[in-house]
């Protein structure tokens, strides 16, 4: 099958590379910055376009992998489903529930198969988290803490620093704290925010969340854009027998090395797999198209992510808890 | 030679304290007063004092200074008599579950020019005194936001009793944090969020045993605070105080009670941290004789203890509206 990506970031290389790593060919990259679509079509031998909506068109594409900046979601959505094409999305799905009531719409009329990169479900150790909380090693799971922070992607005159596009971290990062914490306990009751969002004197968010889920746990989610460094993500479960906990920060491999800056080195941890999570995310996309198999996230599961996020947006700006 | 005497031992951080005044040089652990005569006797016993039955009898004593570490409820009543009998009292926290009795204790001290002082230890936690002057030195910019959380055990027995504790987790683990804040910042709470549950110990307790809260300082400050007895029997050590301040010049985070080794031993259920380092209740308590020697309220003050009382009761209100409320 033949792919068309669009949006050759930071997003659009990785997937670029889990498109050939997955079986199928990369056969067009679009991007408005051409040089940004010619080195990554280079790379991989496909032909570079600047017009991503135009090469929707294209007769030999069969899925159209979508990397840029959330608000242009919709549109390419509503394009690939209407030329009949697979569409793997870049969470979040939409920017707004409006917008992808909208996209699910031209989905299910073109009978298309849209898959949102809802990633952080196939991350390794979020599965053995899973896996533990529901084998009930702990006993009843009570209480959960998610912690997902860094650096404001690409710095502020990326779209990201742009709040009103982005959503902020809340829209944009935390989003996957919160889909995993419906996807593992169920559907939330209520969600209260506060969310930094902070442009002067520098940009940076910092958002906090308590969510009530149906069945009563509380989950406290910390996402960060306000760092100057690093990344680093915590889960903390805990049960009436016990507690799970994860720290990224206690990473199987460290390296530093050696800078002439004069900030210094930065510690890089790592885990490595032998599958990455993005590969998993886009074979289980192409085990749908092949064989009819659901993948792990539906398209109402990701839209479900982005009402969750809204709710906590609209939270911070009222002040008051909203609720489902 | 100070003499001092403590009233109740139903808090296990008499004992510390208790430990911490026969360990300070010109200080005599003059006598135990308790309502639970056999407890009163033996840590009379553990700590080399006599024990007396009678408060009135006790009160009476040459001590200088009062330490109260009883149930919270009965805080009001002790701190009260203990001020009319002219002593100085460092009270264990929550100063009191109700605003009304914590305003009380501290009009009557003010009233018998005695001071009072709310136990909260963590001023005197080096860790806690680095990330203050550090925050007010500016060298983390303006902050603008700040995730804390104080994880612990379940104590069990009376903490779990609303009666006796007037509140579970969340009034007893958002104090300590609440009175940090405080101190770090010079800035009161102006509101509070809070989702609370009784749902980490199979629904056994009294009580609420996790708040998670959201909240808001003077000059739009948002904090969050997760205060719970999560902690479970397993857990290497007691539990937590953890702050992360976001700057416009960097952030800081601190486990306060990291300073630790791990210990694995065969002789224990569990693997256990040893901590090193300054014991705080031990700045805490010398704070207190000092305040006695130089007749003036201790470093955190009974207005500290009301202050943080606000914000607990604040937050039980906000559970019982379903909405975030003023303080």
């Amino acid at each position: 099958m033949n792919v068309l990506l669009i949006g050759c970031g930071g997003m659009g290389r990785m997937h670029a590379e889990m498109i050939s790593r997955s079986g199928l060919t990369l056969a067009v990259c679009a991007d408005e910055a051409r040089p940004a679509a010619v080195a990554l079509a280079q790379k991989y031998g496909a032909k570079a376009v600047t017009d991503g909506l135009k090469a929707i068109e294209n007769k030999n594409i069969d899925i159209v992998a979508i990397a840029t900046p959330t608000p242009e979601h919709l549109p390419l959505i509503k394009a690939a489903a209407r030329a009949g094409k697979h569409i793997f999305c870049e969470k979040p799905f939409c920017r707004t529930v409006k917008e992808c009531e909208a996209a699910l719409a031209a989905v299910d009329k073109a009978g298309v198969k849209l898959f949102v990169g809802h990633v952080v479900r196939y991350f390794h150790e979020f599965e053995t988290l899973r896996e533990q909380a529901k084998s009930g090693r702990i006993g009843e799971v009570g209480f959960v803490k998610l912690y997902r922070g860094g650096l404001l992607p690409n710095g502020p005159k990326s779209w990201f620093a742009d709040y009103k596009k982005s959503g902020g971290v809340t829209m944009d990062c935390m989003i996957h704290d919160l889909d995993w914490l419906r996807y593992t306990f169920g559907e939330p009751k209520r969600i209260f925010c506060q969310a930094l969002m902070k442009s002067k004197p520098v940009f940076m968010d910092y958002s906090q969340v308590t969510m009530r889920m149906k069945n009563g746990i509380i989950a406290t989610v910390i996402g960060s854009w306000a760092h100057p460094a690093g990344f680093r993500v915590k889960a903390e479960l805990c049960g009436s027998e016990g507690l799970i906990a994860y720290d990224s920060a206690e990473a199987p491999l460290t390296s530093m090395l050696r800078s002439e800056s004069a900030t210094g080195s930065m510690i890089v941890p790592s885990s490595p797999v032998s599958e990455s999570p993005y590969l998993r995310e886009w074979l289980d996309f192409v085990q749908w198209i092949d064989t009819g198999k659901c993948p792990r996230v539906s398209p109402a599961d990701a839209l479900k992510a982005v009402a969750m996020a809204e709710a906590a947006l609209t939270s911070a700006r009222t002040g008051q808890p909203v609720a489902f | 030679m100070v003499n001092i005497g403590i009233m109740s031992f139903a808090h296990m951080h008499a004992y510390s304290y208790a430990a911490c005044f026969n360990a300070l040089p010109g200080v005599k652990l003059a006598g135990i007063w308790d309502d639970d005569k056999k407890r009163g006797q033996a840590a009379a016993k553990q700590f080399n004092t006599t024990y007396t039955g009678n408060l009135t009898q006790f009160l009476s004593g040459k001590m200088e200074g009062v330490c109260i570490c009883s149930e919270n409820v009965k805080h009001r009543s002790m701190v009260e008599e203990a001020a009319a009998a002219g002593k100085w009292i460092l009270c264990e926290k929550p100063l009191s579950p109700s605003l009304e009795d914590a305003k009380a204790m501290v009009k009557a001290c003010k009233q018998a020019k005695v001071g009072l002082g709310a136990a909260f230890p963590c001023r005197f936690a080096p860790t806690l005194m680095a990330v203050r002057d550090r925050i007010r030195a500016g060298e983390f910019g303006e902050i603008y936001a700040a995730s804390c959380t104080n994880h612990g055990q379940s104590p069990g027995g009376w903490f779990a009793d609303d009666v006796l504790a007037g509140g579970g987790a969340t009034m007893d683990h958002t104090v300590h944090v609440v009175d940090l804040m405080r101190w770090i910042f010079d800035r009161e709470f102006t509101k509070v969020h809070c989702e609370s549950g009784n749902q980490l110990h199979k629904k056994t307790l009294k009580t609420d045993d996790l708040g998670s809260l959201n909240l808001e300082m003077e000059g739009g400050m948002q904090v969050s605070h997760l205060a719970s007895w999560s902690r479970p029997k397993s857990y290497p050590t007691w539990g937590d105080v953890t702050m992360e301040f976001i700057g416009s010049k960097g952030v800081l985070y601190v486990d306060a009670f990291g300073q630790k080794v791990n210990v694995y031993s065969d002789r224990a259920a569990r693997s256990e941290w040893a901590s090193y380092g300054d014991n705080p209740d031990l700045g805490l308590v010398h704070d207190f004789i000092e305040s006695i020697r130089e007749r003036r309220s201790p470093c955190a003050s009974g207005e500290d203890g009301v202050a943080a009382t606000a914000v607990t009761v604040a937050a039980y209100k906000s559970i019982k509206a379903g909405k975030a409320v003023r303080i």
